[in-house]
């Protein structure tokens, strides 16, 4: 998966009608919730098979972190 | 995990009801900021819809009693006849006697006949049956009544936007009785106690009974959530990854149990938690997503104890290989391969609440005599 996909697909895991990019603050996005946390999770397990927990998102910060750990 | 096989079991009829009164998420816009967009994202990613709620004066002995009548009268079978009863819920009506017990009068059946109930609630209907299917297949009993279901709505206040609009009543009733035919079923089921606390009511059993400081107590979440001494609290988090680990690896070992492939299934009926998480379990479990309805939980939506049955008795066309996949409070999970050709399917039909119950204060002046040695 690309760059430009994975923003894509996190747009769309997110439900979020913003522009997302690597440096994207989660914390500014009014949908960044814990629903968006558990899709999220869903997602890079789906889609890169990494699993995640709760505790991993305390150090999560930007789109850019999910990335890394989808291991973009 | 523990699987297991019975022969000569059949489910014969099944039937649920939910209360009168239901709420639309669409009319609840004020907990969305009053704004449409963030209701409609909320929506399509959990399924939010419409969930049905019982009046304070009704429990789940009543729905589920209402509903053995409905059955048993439209299958025509005798309730004189009836050898066992097995009642699954987590909100029981009273600390004790048991709702078997109460359900046993209720129902005018037999004094020949052994009631008991189970306490558990998301995966309980799977334990249920599977006991219906031990006390069957071993000729224990020629038959079983499970009544199931819950009033989860009952332990939180629909100010609290983290579990109310998640759960709504509903409760069933299940006829099950020996079939000379083979008819195999199959049986996966498991346990992780170590997450006990991630579903809890923590306050008014025998450990921490209520007293002024529970009764009084008020506390808010991060988010504004209130919470007091009688609430039921989920850690959603916690229990979306229990259930992400064990549910889609459930539904595969129960077909396997069952010596069946997708191909052969009619129906996955699957815990409707929520939309996205039955979504995510049939995308990872690999299963036609066509077969495993999600829309239930929007019309009915997180039924505790029913859900799986909702599912079921939401379908109307007739069935034969189906696989129940159920999980919860425990924590703890079920999975059941069944075939229910021949099943009668009684739907989901309204509770109609008897208009001369006793209030609360008439309940309580009541039991306030029997104590004295007024009443008998």
């Amino acid at each position: 998966m690309t760059n430009e996909e994975f923003l894509t697909e996190m747009q769309d895991v997110l439900q979020t009608e913003e522009d997302l990019s690597m440096d994207t603050v989660l914390d500014g996005l009014d949908e960044w919730d814990s629903l968006s946390v558990m899709a999220t999770m869903a997602f890079l397990e789906k889609s890169f098979g990494v699993k995640t927990t709760m505790k991993d998102y305390k150090d999560i910060k930007t789109i850019g972190d999910i990335a890394k750990k989808a291991g973009l | 995990m523990t699987v297991s096989s019975f022969n000569h079991v059949c489910l014969s009829g099944i039937k649920t009801v939910v209360p009168e009164h239901f709420i639309d998420i669409d009319n609840e816009i004020q907990y969305f900021d009053n704004n449409p967009k963030k209701l409609a994202r909320q929506k399509k990613m959990i399924g939010y819809g419409r969930r049905y709620i019982t009046d304070e004066n009704t429990t789940v002995t009543d729905m589920a009693v209402y509903a053995a009548k409905k059955l048993l009268e439209e299958m025509q079978i005798n309730r004189s006849g009836i050898e066992s009863v097995i009642f699954v819920n987590q909100s029981p009506d009273y600390p004790e006697p048991c709702d078997a017990c109460i359900a046993h009068d209720k129902l005018g059946l037999n004094e020949e006949c052994a009631c008991f109930s189970v306490s558990l609630g998301c995966s309980g209907y799977v334990y249920a049956l599977w006991l219906a299917h031990s006390l069957i297949a071993s000729k224990a009993v020629r038959n079983c009544l499970i009544l199931a279901g819950d009033v989860s709505t009952r332990k939180i206040e629909q100010t609290n936007r983290k579990f109310a609009p998640v759960f709504g009543d509903a409760c069933s009733a299940s006829f099950l009785q020996y079939t000379n035919e083979e008819k195999t079923a199959s049986f996966v089921l498991g346990t992780r106690g170590k997450g006990w606390n991630k579903i809890v009511m923590p306050f008014g059993g025998i450990r921490i009974p209520h007293g002024k400081d529970t009764v009084s107590m008020r506390v808010a979440d991060a988010a504004g959530n209130e919470w007091n001494g009688r609430s039921a609290i989920m850690k959603g988090e916690d229990v979306f990854n229990f259930t992400m680990d064990v549910a889609p690896a459930l539904l595969n070992d129960t077909m396997k149990a069952a010596n069946w492939r997708a191909d052969d299934v009619d129906l996955f009926a699957i815990h409707q938690a929520n939309k996205q998480i039955v979504e995510n379990i049939v995308s990872k479990a690999g299963i036609p997503p066509e077969k495993a309805p999600v829309d239930v939980f929007s019309k009915y939506a997180n039924n505790s104890t029913n859900s799986v049955v909702t599912v079921v008795c939401d379908q109307t066309k007739p069935l034969k290989n189906v696989v129940l996949c159920a999980f919860g409070i425990g924590l703890s999970w079920g999975g059941a391969a069944l075939d229910l050709s021949g099943m009668y399917n009684g739907g989901i039909s309204t509770y109609v609440s008897p208009k001369d119950k006793p209030t609360r204060e008439q309940q309580i002046q009541y039991w306030a005599k029997y104590f004295k040695g007024e009443e008998e």
